[in-house]
């Protein structure tokens, strides 16, 4: 049993490991802010998402308790790593106006970032307002 | 009735005025005059025992540290004085309810008049010399406002102003001279100071000490050379100058000399300073009063020289001069004060106090011109009044002295100073009063109400009536004051005839010479205007602009609004300052040995340096330098966290976090980078003295960590009885919440008024002027970016706003125990609150929030200090803290200590200044054209959807 936790802990580890270092390895090599982007959320939600998993496990199985922290970390995590990043690439999307490199939106309308509020306004509110 | 309260009385007369002038006029003075009259009363209460030859003494104790106490005493002296204050107060109330007219606030006016009167009712009841400069301070302050009442005359403000630089120097003189005298004495009681003649007159401070108490005296009584405010201070409206500038205020110095005269007396000094500064001032004053046309003007310098008389007389030394002071004090007072108010009459009728424009009012104004009269002779010294007694006794006791030159000097001078006094008080009345009608009058003269006169009428009674019969009506009072004048027990005998002496030759002489020389007046006049002279306001005014100049001049070499400026003069000035310490003392290495260098710790130092070091580099990129000066904020808390303090760990990260926020909502309104202001070898000479400030702490720091301490630590102290006395295992918040409450109470409460002050102006500049109009046209140079609400930002804020409120209120529970407390808790709950602002917009959220900030600062200041102040139910002194431990069901058990209540107040303020400053600075935003969010999020994916399909 203890055998088996520990091989389990060590391959969380050694897998929150690797997509840590792939992560910073994508910061580093990776040639745009869009595709940069994508490393460090893998660095964030696996990498350290395995390494709390192997903790909890640790603490239920070696300390006998179970540890809420963990749970609660993962939660903050999940929820702030993609907010982090969405307003990055709008960061992003805003600087380089002009410079249209990327694809239409799935939406047909504009990409948000783009639009004025009065556009935006004018779009949502718009077919109502003038029926 | 004690003394104290007969001191209070005044003071507490000086709030009603203000309110009762709503119920109007009459009830205004009627309040006032109560006051002054039930003071009055407790003090003729005294009398009694007084002129028995009783002290009345009274004590509480202030500052016993400083010497300071509270303590009173009435003697003949203090009584002869409390009561013409009070008695002629009184008159003043009922004169000025008839002078004022309907336009003047009146209520201020009686307010700065109790003022006035508890202060001077102070000095001269006062026994300990520390508060009797407090009272002496405040007659400065309070006849500075009486002066300057009417607002909108330059002469006031002007005369006020120079009336409150003068006596408020010569106090300042006067503190250091008080402060000599109770260091020589072992005492600041005037009861003990008064036993030490010999050791005051021997000491090598006894010159110094006298000369500065005499600056202070002759700067309030107007001596020669400082005379020349007074004149000036004729701005007031008449019952001020009755009231301050006949019978008190300027008294006050003579008071002061009367007092000290047991001990500073007799002495060589105090003979030629004195004797002579009071016979100069007469001559001088006398002189100029005989040549001005102004009826004031006139009385000013009366006033002067009369003071400058009885000056010369205390500095004469003799019992006989000191009765015959104390004695003329009295006189000088009833027909001064009313010839006052008899000026004020005519000038309120007339229309003019001009005595070039006045002439033949015997007629139209038959009251005034009586009591004008009487006064006026009494003023001459024409017998049988009673200023005639007095200026006998002062012949006389000038005759008995040598001074300058033989024995007849003084006395030709006084006769001098007496003949000028004949002339310029026949002036006075004569050119009012007598000669023909005119028709050029600016009004209708006639005698006013019944109201006004009466006032002087009653002076002018008691002048005909101690001139008649000396003895009777103030022997009792004159031979207690002169006894305690003196310390001697005196048995004066005043009366009107004094028998064939010298004096008497003198007194005929000045009256027959003051005759001629009022009817040569016309010659005289012209002679006068030849003469040069100093003009004292000039001199005044060129030394107050040379010392505002050298002022401004210091204040702006130092002070020019550049902080680099003064950050610079104080940081090498420490830095000097330590490196004198160092050179000059004795200095041995540190015996503690280091600690060995850490792995994390020094990568940690270096993020913590490289960062500082690219701050400076990258300064002038603001947001990134915020960033940078974020990170070292985080790596110093991480620092707090590795030497084992976590509170403070958790104070710097919730701290850090907001300060970010609210400097980069800031930074929105400057520009993106900052210009190059300065030269490279400025910025090298600063760059040097960083680094020598950086260097010199740097050292002290690490000698500081090398040695033991050098007294025996506070902390164990802290740790021993942070359980027991406070209740709680943090010490941290132990310390905060219970030891240093104090402290913590403080801290909050400018805390609270710095968010209030952001506030304020916040509101002023959106009010309008130059910084509103910049915030209307600022500039949109760059497009904006669209969706600025984003939906998931949004929706996550929601969520993470209950657990964060949890979080806040988890370590406020738990903050006297464990890492925690209110201000952390507030910090958070801020952020809590910072985040759904930042999401939704400051509009939408704000119409969503019903606690007002403002009343959240209020409520945490004045809960905090309500929890200090259930301890005194206890009886126990302010802010000590009980506690208890609950254990409600669910929950773990935890602690209810009243220091957590107090601890709600430091939340409360600390969330209501966060949230304020950040409510203020969006609303500077709006105004510069920020649009309000209307809807929670900006773009709706449902709306989007059927939109695009």
């Amino acid at each position: 049993m203890t055998l088996i936790a520990e091989l389990l802990i060590s391959a969380l580890l050694v897998v929150g490991a690797l997509f840590g270092l792939a992560g910073n390895l994508g910061l580093l090599k990776l040639p745009d802010t869009m595709t940069r982007l994508h490393a460090p959320t893998k660095a964030t939600t696996v990498g350290v998402g395995t390494a709390l998993i192997g903790s909890m496990v640790y603490f239920l199985v070696f300390q006998g308790t179970f540890t809420w922290h963990e749970l609660l970390i993962t939660l903050f995590l999940l929820l702030s790593a993609p907010l982090t990043a969405n307003l990055i690439a709008k960061a992003y999307v805003h600087r380089s106006r002009g410079q249209e490199t990327r694809p239409p939106s799935a939406t047909g309308a504009p990409w948000a970032t783009l639009e004025t509020d009065a556009q935006a306004a004018a779009r949502q509110d718009g077919p109502a307002a003038e029926s | 009735m004690t003394l104290p309260l007969i001191v209070a009385l005044p003071f507490l007369g000086a709030l009603l005025p203000g309110l009762m002038i709503r119920a109007g006029r009459t009830p205004c003075a009627l309040t006032t005059a109560a006051f002054t009259a039930l003071a009055l009363l407790g003090l003729i209460l005294h009398a009694p025992a007084v002129i028995a030859g009783q002290v009345i003494t009274a004590r509480i104790e202030w500052l016993p540290q400083l010497g300071l106490a509270a303590s009173f005493r009435l003697d003949g002296l203090g009584l002869l004085f409390a009561g013409l204050i009070l008695g002629i107060g009184l008159l003043i109330i009922l004169y000025a309810r008839f002078y004022l007219s309907s336009r003047d606030p009146m209520g201020v006016f009686y307010s700065y008049l109790m003022l006035f009167q508890g202060a001077m009712v102070g000095i001269v009841l006062s026994d300990n010399i520390l508060l009797l400069l407090v009272f002496w301070e405040l007659t400065s302050l309070s006849s500075f406002l009486l002066i300057g009442y009417w607002k909108h005359l330059p002469e006031g403000r002007q005369g006020a102003r120079m009336a409150l630089a003068i006596t408020g120097g010569g106090g300042l003189a006067m503190i250091a001279g008080m402060l000599m005298l109770g260091q020589i004495a072992g005492s600041y009681e005037l009861s003990v100071i008064l036993e030490h003649r010999v050791e005051i007159q021997s000491s090598p401070l006894y010159a110094p000490a006298l000369v500065l108490m005499l600056l202070g005296c002759f700067t309030k009584s107007a001596q020669f050379p400082f005379h020349f405010w007074l004149p000036h201070a004729m701005a007031a409206p008449t019952p001020v100058s009755a009231y301050l500038h006949s019978a008190t205020m300027v008294k006050a110095g003579i008071f002061l000399m009367a007092r000290l005269w047991p001990v500073l007396s007799g002495t060589a000094e105090w003979f030629w300073i004195v004797t002579s500064a009071g016979l100069i001032t007469m001559l001088v004053g006398a002189a100029v009063a005989l040549f001005k046309d102004d009826l004031k003007a006139i009385l000013a310098y009366s006033t002067v020289s009369h003071l400058g008389l009885v000056t010369m007389l205390l500095g004469m030394g003799t019992n006989d001069a000191a009765v015959t002071a104390v004695f003329h004090i009295i006189n000088h007072a009833t027909f001064k004060a009313a010839l006052f108010m008899a000026a004020g009459i005519v000038d309120h009728e007339v229309g003019t106090r001009d005595i070039r424009r006045l002439g033949g009012l015997a007629r139209l104004m038959p009251v005034t011109f009586g009591l004008t009269t009487v006064a006026g002779l009494s003023m001459a010294g024409i017998p049988p009044l009673n200023g005639f007694i007095s200026k006998e006794m002062m012949l006389e006791a000038a005759v008995h002295t040598h001074w300058l030159g033989g024995p007849w000097t003084l006395a030709a001078l006084a006769t001098l100073g007496a003949l000028l006094s004949v002339a310029y008080s026949f002036r006075l009345v004569g050119r009012t009063f007598l000669g023909a009608e005119r028709h050029d009058y600016p009004h209708h003269p006639h005698d006013p109400p019944e109201g006004m006169w009466a006032a002087p009428a009653l002076l002018v009674g008691l002048v005909v009536a101690i001139g008649l019969a000396p003895m009777a009506m103030t022997g009792w009072i004159v031979t207690a004051a002169a006894d305690a004048v003196t310390g001697q027990s005196l048995h004066p005998h005043l009366k009107l005839w004094h028998g064939l002496k010298p004096a008497l030759v003198l007194s005929i002489l000045a009256v027959a010479g003051g005759a001629l020389l009022f009817a040569a007046h016309g010659g005289a006049a012209r002679a006068w205007a030849a003469l040069p002279r100093l003009e004292g306001k000039a001199i005044f005014d060129r030394t107050t602009a040379a010392l505002a100049a050298a002022a401004r001049r210091l204040a702006e070499g130092s002070h020019d609004g550049a902080l680099t400026r003064y950050m610079a003069i104080a940081t090498v000035a420490m830095v000097a300052a330590g490196v004198w310490a160092f050179a000059t003392g004795d200095h041995a290495a540190g015996t503690r040995a280091g600690t060995p260098i850490q792995p994390v710790a020094l990568a940690g130092w270096t993020l913590l340096m490289v960062c500082t070091a690219a701050t400076v580099v990258a300064h002038r990129l603001r947001i990134l330098a915020v960033l940078l000066v974020g990170v070292v904020g985080l790596m110093v808390s991480v620092a707090f966290a590795y030497l084992a303090a976590p509170d403070l760990a958790l104070t710097q990260i919730s701290v850090e976090v907001v300060t970010v926020v609210l400097m980069l909502l800031a930074l929105n309104f400057l520009p993106r980078t900052t210009p190059r202001e300065s030269s490279v070898p400025r910025r090298l000479r600063d760059g040097g003295v960083a680094v020598a400030a950086g260097l010199a702490v740097g050292a002290l720091t690490l000698a500081m960590l090398m040695r033991d301490f050098a007294l025996p630590s506070v902390a164990d102290y802290y740790l021993a009885n942070s359980k027991t006395e406070g209740g709680g295992t943090n010490v941290v918040n132990v310390i905060l919440v219970d030891f240093r409450g104090y402290d913590t109470f403080g801290e909050i409460t400018v805390l609270g008024i710095g968010g209030l002050l952001i506030y304020a102006l916040t509101e002023t500049i959106l009010r309008g002027g130059p910084a509103n109009d910049r915030l209307l046209s600022w500039p949109r140079d760059r497009e904006r970016a669209g969706d600025r609400h984003p939906m998931m930002l949004v929706v996550a804020t929601r969520l993470i706003l209950p657990i964060a409120l949890m979080v806040g209120v988890f370590i406020f529970l738990r903050g006297h125990n464990l890492p925690g407390g209110g201000f952390i808790a507030g910090l958070i709950v801020s952020i809590a609150l910072v985040m759904q602002y930042a999401a939704s917009g400051f509009g939408w959220t704000q119409a969503r929030q019903r606690i007002d900030y403002h009343a959240m600062i209020g409520v945490g200041v004045l809960v905090a200090a309500g929890t200090g102040v259930g301890a005194w139910f206890n009886g126990l002194p302010f802010l000590t803290s009980a506690y208890g431990y609950v254990d409600p069901p669910v929950v773990e058990e935890f602690e209810l200590a009243t220091a957590a209540l107090f601890d709600l107040g430091v939340f409360l303020t600390v969330t209501g200044a966060v949230m304020l400053t950040l409510s203020s600075l969006s609303r500077v935003a709006v105004r510069a054209g920020e649009t309000v969010a209307t809807r929670p999020y900006d773009t709706d994916p449902r709306a989007t959807q059927t939109g695009g399909h």
